[in-house]
């Protein structure tokens, strides 16, 4: 390898790194900490490491000292079960849990398979392996390493746009959005800025007592921030949107609140990370994109679903993959576009997923969930469109004979609001007496 | 629907939700921020209010896209015929 790898802190730089409530940690803090941890790795050997933790401050000294000893790091999803947690824990023989506490576990000699990578020049280059959300069913973990995911943030000119830039952090830090925007606000000398409470009114508050500057979140984010944020309260100088199509009604509102913000929109896929960038404050992109490359990337549609070729796609899946790589290095996405005038739209997912806020929710995982419960003998998850989240959970049941029906919804209910994210909750409920079946056997 | 109704309804329908959460139920006016801590709902038991005021009143006011509000008292604005 030819540069030195880890993150650009360096001992002696008093500057913030982290912020929540009224308490910091400073950039040489985290060197400090992050030093502590490599010197740990190195000392005993340790090449698997996991970190579990919703605090950046962990995630970042997982990130930076992992890379600098070359060990291999899971980054548990925060909205994952304990014991799911538990089992890739065991499953991928983690060695150190990173979090609160750093813990040590015992494991098995690790096998042929599972060895560190290796670089062009034979060199072990650290991964570092993140995981899709969701409470139900396996997670999907996707392959990186730091230099990787440094590439995309440095192409993605967050980080020239915005030196020493104060970011709220409205994702998941353990999300591949949280570890981007985390990313950024290191490589550009910048402030991360953490809710107390992952509230509308906390994210506000957060944002007003460090005048925050620069916010990434979906649009669904963007349109409760808008309602809990009161006119002129903030000056904001980036606002990104991603994680879901964003809508012009929205975009426009954003322009009016916020005059003198630069508005982007992104788009991107686990495969690929960021694929592009709009700033025109239009939906969409500009049509003159399926034509020639553009910020390095080319697009086209090929039944009306957007297909991508990009030089930062990501390594590869430990587990399976989510969308098809197609000849020639092409990605195939579900995003079904239509083109209107010079802008192409993305009108949204092709397959069944639902996205509720930008978090994605697969309607067999919840049926299979609902199908588990006492009583329920079929049933049925959809979307629902919603102007505030995008889609909301929709489920139809269909009932055991001799239940009283609203009793078994409440319980139901309850079930739910219990064992699944808060996203994944249905929230239109209807008992019914049977659920539709097309002529090719599945639900309709 | 006059406001007034309406505004008897996201009464209720809040309520509910609340019960739901676990939570005390708040009496709220027109002019309660619906996002601005007092009520304990976040986005997506905004989005189920909107949802259900659709069922109650039979209107989509959110048809042609987004439209900003923060009280209760907008939101009911939103549904008056």
């Amino acid at each position: 390898m030819t540069t030195a790898p880890g993150l650009p802190l360096e001992a002696g730089d008093g500057a913030a790194l982290v912020a929540r409530g009224a308490a910091v940690v400073s950039r040489e803090e985290l060197r400090r900490r992050s030093d502590e941890l490599a010197e740990r790795l190195r000392q005993e050997g340790i090449g698997r490491v996991m970190v579990v933790s919703d605090d950046p401050v962990d995630v970042l000294r997982a990130i930076d000292a992992c890379a600098r000893a070359g060990a291999d790091l899971w980054v548990a999803h925060t909205n994952l079960p304990g014991a799911m947690v538990e089992e890739l824990s065991r499953e991928f023989r983690v060695q150190l849990q990173i979090g609160a506490q750093d813990e040590a576990r015992s494991v098995a000699a690790p096998t042929a398979d599972t060895e560190p990578a290796t670089d062009g020049d034979g060199a072990p280059q650290a991964r570092i392996f993140m995981m899709t959300s969701g409470t139900t069913g396996r997670p999907k973990v996707a392959t990186h390493t730091l230099g990787s995911l440094l590439a995309k943030v440095r192409t993605s000119a967050s980080v020239s746009a915005n030196r020493e830039g104060r970011w709220l952090l409205t994702y998941q830090p353990t999300g591949f959005a949280g570890v981007q925007v985390m990313l950024t606000a290191a490589l550009s000398h910048g402030l991360i800025v953490v809710p107390e409470e992952r509230s509308p009114q906390g994210f506000f508050e957060a944002a007003r007592r460090w005048e925050v500057a620069q916010i990434s979140g979906t649009p669904t984010f963007w349109r409760s921030f808008l309602m809990a944020t009161p006119p002129g309260a903030l000056e904001l100088r980036q606002i990104t949107l991603g994680g879901e199509a964003v809508d012009q009604a929205t975009l426009d509102r954003l322009k009016e609140r916020f005059p003198t913000a630069r508005i982007t929109h992104i788009y991107a896929s686990t495969e690929a990370g960021v694929v592009f960038a709009v700033h025109d404050g239009l939906e969409g992109f500009p049509k003159s994109w399926l034509e020639q490359p553009v910020q390095g990337v080319e697009l086209r549609l090929r039944d009306d679903l957007l297909q991508i070729k990009t030089p930062n796609a990501m390594q590869g899946y430990l587990t399976e993959a989510a969308q098809p790589l197609l000849e020639g290095g092409w990605v195939a996405t579900a995003d079904r576009c239509e083109i209107v005038g010079d802008r192409v739209r993305i009108l949204g997912r092709q397959d069944s997923t639902i996205n509720v806020g930008g978090s994605k929710v697969y309607p067999l995982a919840i049926e299979g969930f609902l199908l588990g419960l006492p009583g329920v003998v079929e049933a049925k998850v959809y979307a629902v469109p919603n102007p505030i989240s995008g889609a909301l959970v929709g489920a139809d049941v269909v009932l055991a004979p001799g239940s009283e029906p609203s009793e078994a919804k409440k319980a139901i209910l309850a079930r739910c609001r219990a064992e699944l994210a808060t996203y994944q909750v249905p929230r239109v409920f209807r008992v019914v007496d049977a659920i539709q079946v097309g002529t090719s056997g599945k639900k309709g | 629907m006059e406001k007034q109704e309406i505004l008897s309804a996201i009464q209720k329908l809040v309520a509910d939700i609340l019960e739901q959460k676990g939570l005390d139920v708040v009496t709220l006016d027109a002019s309660t921020e619906l996002l601005g801590g007092e009520l304990g709902i976040d986005s997506l038991d905004l989005a189920t209010l909107v949802r259900e005021l659709e069922e109650t009143t039979g209107r989509d006011p959110f048809s042609e896209g987004f439209i900003e509000f923060r009280t209760a008292g907008e939101l009911a604005d939103l549904y008056v015929r």
